[in-house]
């Protein structure tokens, strides 16, 4: 196939890419949004998810199933790593939370390796979701239009969460001023810890979906956390918008990427990080503060 | 002179003669282990000029030790150089670099500064990975360090492990005394105060966002140099030596052994180049117990080991001098 007939094909790769680097990204930007904390182990938290559906899928043989739970212990572990680990150091300042989210992701990577060892493991996917379709002239996998459908379905229902609903109101609301929502008589504390075990809970359900396509192995978290930390450069730290459109770009840059200049096709997206720093330095969407 | 300041002095030079006659005190094999720690002193001496001094946070330090530790393994090879121009051409390749990303990841502080040279690290990375011609991909390079040329003497073998030891030593010393002296200069200064508060700096009239870089510029050097001495060490070069674990290596060893002393990251890299060779004999999960002690230093003790040693030194011979802090009566 010539290279004008793959675009679509590969326009459309992107796109799931794109959406499912979204889903990770989305809980990592409010977090910054809200606390002002660079999450380092929402890329371990995403790793755990396709672990523990791996898991349990072993256990079970229940794919249905580990969509369900997994990403709900993924929120459990994220808001344990918030209550009991991030809230110590709160007072030392966003510098060191930093560090220690970088330790908690440092120790989550070890664990992996301990308990599921470094080889790559092969999901077993349902025979409902195995095949393949006819779609743009080719047999398209259908389990990656699974993760696009998920992955939309997803980030509608958080759209709508966020803006029609008073949860997302107070969310919202806290992103722009913490301490005024404080002052109302919200429980910020409490809101941070919801907030970081539904980052978790979108960070383990990306990875569960995308661990069967990206594989699942020991590398997954410090592999996705530099598109992640692209995407938040490039749309704008604490923008939800930002991180939507900057997630869409970097996954059609990889994609056609590889179909036009395959060698150079990784170095794509560190140009576009280069230039928005160079023209807009806050991101796309970021506002200067 | 204080009696402290003896003290000091007297220990510097206890330091210094110890490892003047170390071939003669110890092995072959532990003398390699002592150059690996005094090369990553290095490392973590350059890495801690952007962490403890100037405040900014990298993940990205490795791109300059990798850098480093390429050029003088390629100029060996393709060039033929001799030893140290070989050295100084991977600090030189170090600070170029330095001064490339410097422009890019300064200008927005605090997170910003991790997440991009972060990204940066990881660009470089791909760099090493796909310049297969030049850099061997993941077979990497490998090239036998050369003899060392003194003008108006002659060349010194480097085959042997206490001539390398002693060049690695000298180097290192003065690296060392530069670093220590810089940050009694003016840009040293102006680098803390920067840390503390970067808008008086900038309203005092300073130039914040070119010191910032001449800053990256002066550690990017450094890190360069040790990568230059670690891949002549080794005698190869892969892309281990650029890639993110290499970065946050170093980032835990300097905290580890303490951001707010100069000597900290120095005993940070002696301490977990020494823990690694002999705990990774005797278990694997040698990384986990590493992330686990930086955990508990992140929550429990920020300072890191050199902030724990003073604080016992305080707590035994400050009171015996009786200056005791108002913290230490109320806890007696």
């Amino acid at each position: 196939m010539d290279t004008l007939a793959a675009l679509p094909v590969q326009a459309l790769h992107g796109l799931v890419y794109g959406m499912l680097l979204f889903l990770v990204a989305s809980g990592l930007t409010l977090i910054f949004g809200m606390m002002g904390v660079l999450n380092f182990a929402h890329g371990a938290l995403y790793m755990l998810g396709a672990y523990f559906s791996f898991s349990i899928l072993q256990w079970t043989g229940q794919f249905w199933l580990s969509l369900l739970v997994a990403p709900l212990l993924v929120a459990l572990a994220g808001a344990i790593i918030e209550r009991f680990f991030l809230r110590k150091v709160h007072s030392y300042g966003h510098a060191h939370e930093l560090l220690l989210t970088f330790g908690v992701a440092y120790i989550i990577e070890e664990l992996v390796k301990i308990f599921w060892g470094n080889e790559p493991l092969r999901v077993v996917l349902p025979a409902l979701l195995a095949g393949s379709i006819p779609l743009l002239g080719i047999e398209y996998p259908v389990y990656r239009l699974f993760i696009l459908v998920v992955s939309i379905v997803v980030f509608i229902i958080m759209f709508f969460v966020l803006y029609k609903t008073r949860a997302g109101i107070i969310v919202r609301a806290s992103v722009a001023n913490k301490r005024m929502v404080d002052a109302l008589g919200f429980n910020v504390p409490l809101v941070f810890l919801v907030l970081f075990g539904m980052g978790a809970w979108l960070a383990g359900l990306a990875g569960v979906i995308g661990g069967p396509y990206l594989i699942t192995n020991p590398a997954m978290a410090s592999t996705i956390i530099i598109d992640l930390f692209v995407v938040v450069v490039v749309g704008g730290l604490g923008s939800i918008q930002g991180a939507l459109i900057a997630s869409l770009l970097i996954g059609q840059l990889q994609s056609i990427g590889i179909l036009v200049l395959p060698q150079f096709a990784i170095f794509f997206e560190f140009l576009l990080m280069a230039l928005v720093l160079i023209f807009r330095p806050h991101g796309l969407m970021g506002e200067s503060k | 002179m204080t009696s402290s300041a003896w003290l000091k002095w007297l220990l510097l030079a206890a330091g210094l003669a110890v490892l003047a006659v170390m071939p003669w005190l110890v092995g072959e094999y532990p003398l390699n282990l002592i150059i690996t720690m005094i090369i990553y002193s290095l490392f973590a001496l350059s890495y801690n000029v952007l962490f403890g001094q100037a405040g900014l946070l990298s993940f990205g330090h490795a791109a300059y030790f990798g850098l480093g530790a390429y050029t003088s393994v390629l100029l060996f090879k393709d060039l033929g150089f001799s030893l140290l121009p070989g050295i100084l051409g991977a600090g030189l390749a170090g600070g170029l670099l330095g001064v490339l990303l410097g422009l890019f990841v300064v200008r927005l502080g605090g997170t910003y500064f991790a997440l991009l040279t972060l990204a940066f690290n990881a660009l470089i990375y791909a760099g090493a990975e796909k310049w297969r011609g030049l850099t061997g991909g993941e077979d990497g390079v490998a090239a036998m360090r050369p003899d060392l040329h003194i003008p108006f003497f002659g060349d010194v073998g480097m085959f042997s492990t206490v001539h390398w030891y002693y060049f690695v030593l000298i180097v290192v010393l003065l690296s060392t005394w530069f670093c220590w002296h810089f940050t009694r200069t003016p840009l040293g200064r102006l680098n803390e105060c920067l840390r503390e508060n970067e808008d008086r700096a900038r309203f005092i009239g300073y130039n914040v966002y070119m010191s910032k870089v001449a800053v990256n510029v002066i550690s990017a050097f450094f890190a360069g140099l040790a990568g230059g001495m670690a891949g002549a060490f080794q005698e190869f070069v892969t892309v281990t030596f650029i890639n993110l674990d290499k970065a946050t290596d170093v980032l835990i060893m300097t905290f580890v052994g303490g951001s707010g002393t100069f000597w900290g990251p120095i005993l940070g890299a002696c301490f977990l180049t020494y823990l690694n060779q002999v705990l990774s004999d005797l278990t694997e999960h040698w990384t986990l117990i590493q992330g686990i002690i930086f955990v508990l230093l992140v929550m429990y003790a920020p300072q890191g080991l050199s902030g724990l040693l003073i604080s016992l030194k305080d707590r035994f011979w400050g009171a015996r001098a009786g200056k005791l802090s108002p913290a230490a009566k109320g806890e007696g």
